[in-house]
């Protein structure tokens, strides 16, 4: 009987296998002379196009003077180029430049706090105003929005993360020749026009998303507090007072430093053909010149060697996070932290679900997950929400109680099983659609060094067996490790 | 040696980048041309079971996975406010209670072990129940699928736990400001309508275990829903599968669907105030729409794309790209199904310009009730809305469950197909009249969260304020 179960289950993987090999099967890989990465995959489902351009360049590539730039930077990217955007660059260009001393000035006498210079402040302001309003008129807004929604462009948007850029939009099938114009426009002769403007609307992105928001608040500081040294800890948005001082010559050394051919990586999925597709991205990126490889992140963590403990004191309710320092993608033990990550946290089998939810009811919400980055060692995060009476303490002690059993209960062979088959399923679903698939390509290749990480995920897996995970969950899950953020509600339930 | 021949490659770089400066044929964005493109709307097939159920098919074989939901005349609008959170627990418990006969627990692992997935809700005028599976699991989550539709369990301690999450859920409702303001200016759209309740600490206790049983036989019936399945089944072996999963019965009652009246259209203005500590401002305001029926959806959604519906939109335009207040503005008219749907225009600003926000929010919506909007809006809108229609096509499962919706909304024949021409069709006076027919600044319901000792003008400026008080009274269990 148990001989052929186990010819079932040799027989089941090999046949899932079939479908692993699609991917490998359906993407096109074509490096140009530049260093420029294309993938593609041709889907035929309907007459659709998605294409994402990703930069490996993110936050953690800031110095202490820049933190915020690269997000600003992916703002300021929206606003054109010498050609689109503009009603006349030439006459543009000299009031680019006055503003931008004036800024530099404005910002230079806000510096010197406590002096007596509120006129000599509200001088520039007033002259800063001016020129902004005589370089308005010489600007199409958001022109490349424009050329793309016209033509039936959805989904345009870009985000910066800790390790990377990335900009994105889904156009009609007989439109990719526009993307390849615009984004390599865009690469190539952008103009950071309006900087000081947009710089005033991310200001307004960090205080709806970081300072009026308890819980992300709690996740800033705990992050922070969690690096030393490596600037995984330093918030993407950046600080406020980062944000006030950032300007428009610093935003376009960032750019000249990492915004290259060879250090992007393109993405296109949908309803094309992949000679076509090379062919139009070679006449279109091919002649940009290959920029000075980046410097990678030099910074290591120094071991943490004791519990740290970040209270937020809020107008909220209590919530918990709980941090353990763990190395980066692909590294070996990274393969057995996924592995523990779905048995503590993935749906309603999981181990933290059915103790701390339904068997204990002392948290109405629980997850697992890494952060802040991949690229670099990185964190596995426990974060759960109490339901009162119960506290955060309570909480983490049910959690350190799971990571504690990892030590020392080996985990069952259904429950690797269970795993198993769940990344069976999300590798059949992640071809399903456009944007996904471009999302995985651009940041696995950017973050690994290959898709390909991808498709040989799932036979990483197989190979974790239950003393990895005791040995992972020994090494790792210490107190000497760990770090805990909390929210205190303020003046308590009354 | 090396260098030498990093040198070589250097130059031979440059050298066919010259030649390609030379042989350049870029063409400009503003003027490009691009090949035909006709776009057919995928053709979905109905079919009527043996048992009365209609079901929407599309086969697709590009995934060995099947998708299917189950949409069931039902919602909140049914449930009485003194019982409000009914409908959501009863939408979550079929599935997390356990069902004909197996525990939760069994079927939790059951279904995660396939990598399969059943999940059920109700929303305000609809209830579903999904499935996704693998192909070869098809069969065995179809069973699951069929016994969470129709025969849950209701597990007195799967409610309880419900309730309890519900209840730590209202204890944390004041906690996000745009959750509060997200709240408050919907209830007072809809206040004294179901549309407007709001689960309280009362109504969710009042609710009992025979209170779940009874709506769920009510509404969750053979003759009360639709079907959809998409991906890569066998249409004959489906459809005999689907036939024997819901096999024809006789209903021992018949369906009555309780008349719940339209909400009432009294245009009032009312400033409502929620003082938070915080360094932003949260500010909706908006009142009642239109719904499907209404024969002016087409200029309403132009009107929407032009007036806050996009980045390029008058109110992104100037308070966010011109004046840099705001990081997310904008507006949206939600065109009602079955009731009549609301505009509510939104932003959030730093304290200090919360004054200067709303009016200029104000100041952008009424002109568009006064002057016709330009041409290059009129076109760039029309452009959108026409050439991204496809992308309301790009999976199996969306078209079939979009078929479905049509159907169960009961939409007119042929709405999809007309789409593009009836878009096509609006004129800049159509914008102008459904400016002025469904905007009503004056009569606008003004939420606003954040701290007032702060504003840049005072609120009482704009009239009488009623504060409402954001601390959960929590009662003593």
């Amino acid at each position: 009987m148990k001989r052929i179960l186990i010819a079932a289950v040799l027989l089941a993987s090999f046949v899932t296998s079939i479908d692993a090999a699609t991917l490998e099967d359906k993407v096109v890989e074509h490096t140009m002379k530049n260093g420029m990465k294309l993938l593609m995959v041709e889907r035929h489902t309907s007459p659709t196009v998605s294409a994402w351009i990703r930069f490996r360049v993110g936050s953690v590539d800031e110095r202490s003077d820049e933190r915020g730039i690269a997000h600003l930077l992916e703002h300021m990217l929206f606003k054109g180029t010498t050609t689109l955007g503009t009603k006349d660059y030439a006459a543009e260009k000299p009031i680019l430049d006055e503003i931008e001393g004036v800024a530099h000035a404005l910002m230079a006498e806000k510096a010197r706090r406590g002096k007596d210079n509120t006129a000599a402040i509200t001088a520039l302001e007033k002259q800063l105003s001016t020129l902004e309003a005589a370089a308005s008129k010489l600007v199409i807004k958001d022109e490349f929005f424009e050329l793309y929604s016209k033509n039936g462009g959805t989904g345009y948007n870009a985000f910066t993360s800790r390790d990377g850029t990335t900009y994105l939009i889904s156009l009609p099938a007989n439109k990719l020749e526009l993307w390849a114009a615009i984004e390599s426009d865009r690469l190539q002769n952008a103009v950071l026009r309006e900087f000081y403007t947009e710089r005033s609307v991310v200001m307004e992105e960090r205080r709806r998303s970081y300072d009026a928001d308890p819980e992300s608040k709690l996740w800033e500081t705990f992050v922070a507090s969690s690096y030393l040294a490596h600037p995984y800890g330093q918030p993407t948005i950046g600080w406020m007072s980062d944000i006030e001082n950032l300007t428009r010559t610093k935003a376009e050394q960032f750019l000249h430093s990492y915004y290259a051919p060879n250090n992007a990586i393109i993405a296109v999925v949908g309803d094309i053909d992949a000679t076509a597709t090379i062919a139009l991205v070679e006449r279109y990126f091919g002649s940009i010149k290959p920029g000075k490889e980046p410097a990678p992140v030099t910074a290591d963590e120094p071991k943490q060697a004791g519990e740290r403990r970040i209270e937020l004191i809020a107008e909220a309710e209590p919530t918990v996070m709980i941090g353990f320092h763990k190395p980066s993608i692909a590294a070996p033990d990274d393969y057995v932290f996924d592995v523990i990550s779905m048995i503590l946290g993935s749906g309603r089998t999981s181990r933290f679900y059915k103790k701390l939810v339904i068997e204990k009811q002392i948290a109405t919400d629980i997850g697992a997950f890494d952060a802040p980055g991949h690229r670099y060692p990185n964190m596995f995060v426990i974060s759960a929400n109490p339901r009162a009476p119960h506290t955060t303490k309570e909480i983490e002690e049910a959690v350190q109680a799971e990571l504690d059993l990892l030590k020392t209960a080996p985990v069952a062979e259904r429950d690797l099983q269970r795993i198993l088959n769940k990344i069976e399923y999300e590798e059949a679903r992640r071809m399903g659609t456009n944007g996904g698939l471009a999302r995985n390509l651009t940041e696995y290749e950017a973050t690994t060094g290959s898709w390909r990480y991808m498709s040989e995920h799932r036979g990483k897996i197989a190979k974790v067996t239950p003393a990895d995970i005791m040995r992972v969950a020994t090494t790792y899950f210490t107190r000497e490790n760990r770090t805990v953020g909390f929210i205190t509600k303020k003046g308590g339930d009354k | 040696m090396r260098a030498l021949l990093v040198f070589l490659c250097v130059l031979v770089t440059v050298m066919l980048q010259g030649c390609c400066v030379v042989n350049q044929r870029l063409a400009d964005p503003r003027t490009m041309k691009f090949p035909e493109l006709n776009f057919k709307i995928p053709s979905t097939e109905r079919v009527v079971l043996e048992c009365g159920i209609p079901v929407y098919l599309l086969r697709d074989t590009e995934l060995p996975i099947i998708n299917m939901s189950a949409m069931v005349r039902v919602g909140s609008v049914y449930e009485p406010a003194a019982k409000a959170g009914l409908s959501g627990m009863v939408g979550s418990v079929m599935r997390s209670g356990g069902a004909a006969g197996t525990a939760s627990e069994t079927m939790d692992d059951e279904l995660e072990f396939m990598a399969s997935a059943v999940e059920s809700g109700i929303g305000s005028d609809m209830g579903t129940v999904s499935l996704t599976a693998l192909k070869k699991n098809f069969s065995r989550t179809l069973q699951i699928f069929s016994d969470v539709l129709l025969r849950p369990d209701f597990s007195e301690k799967r409610i309880e736990i419900f309730r309890r999450q519900t209840i730590e859920s209202l204890r944390r409702q004041n906690d996000d400001p745009k959750e509060i303001a997200g709240r408050e200016i919907n209830r007072a759209i809809y206040a004294g309508h179901p549309l407007g309740d709001i689960t309280t600490f009362e109504s969710i206790n009042a609710i009992k275990r025979q209170d779940l049983v009874d709506f769920h036989q009510r509404f969750y019936r053979q003759d009360n829903m639709i079907l959809s399945v998409s991906g890569d089944f066998d249409r004959t072996a489906l459809l005999k599968e689907l036939n024997s999963v819901f096999k024809a019965t006789t209903q021992s009652t018949t369906l009555v669907l309780p008349e719940v009246p339209q909400p009432q259209q009294r245009f009032q203005g009312e400033i409502l105030y929620g003082k938070k500590d915080v360094n932003q401002t949260v500010i909706r305001m908006g009142h009642l729409g239109l719904t499907k029926d209404s024969p002016d959806i087409y200029a309403v959604r132009l009107l929407d794309y032009i007036l806050g519906g996009s980045f390029t939109s008058r109110l992104t335009m100037e308070i966010r790209t011109n004046q840099g207040l705001a990081y997310s503005v904008g507006s949206h008219f939600d065109i009602g199904r079955r009731f009549t749907g609301s505009f509510i225009a939104e932003t959030e600003t730093k304290a200090e310009s919360t004054g200067k926000a709303l009016n200029l929010m104000n100041k952008i919506i009424t002109d568009l009730t006064k002057e016709q909007v330009t041409d290059a809006e009129l076109y760039a809108a029309r452009e959108y809305m026409i050439n991204s229609f496809m992308f309301g096509f790009t999976n199996p499962a969306s078209i079939v469950n979009q078929r479905a919706r049509l159907e169960y909304y009961r939409y007119p024949d042929g709405y999809l197909e007309q789409y593009r021409d009836n878009i096509a069709k609006v004129t800049k006076k159509d914008i102008l009249e459904a400016a002025q027919k469904y905007l009503h600044p004056d009569a606008f319901k003004l939420v606003v969260i954040g701290d007032a000792a702060k504003f840049d003008l005072p609120l009482t400026s704009r009239g009488s304020v009623r504060e409402f008080d954001l601390k959960v009274n929590i009662p003593k269990p």
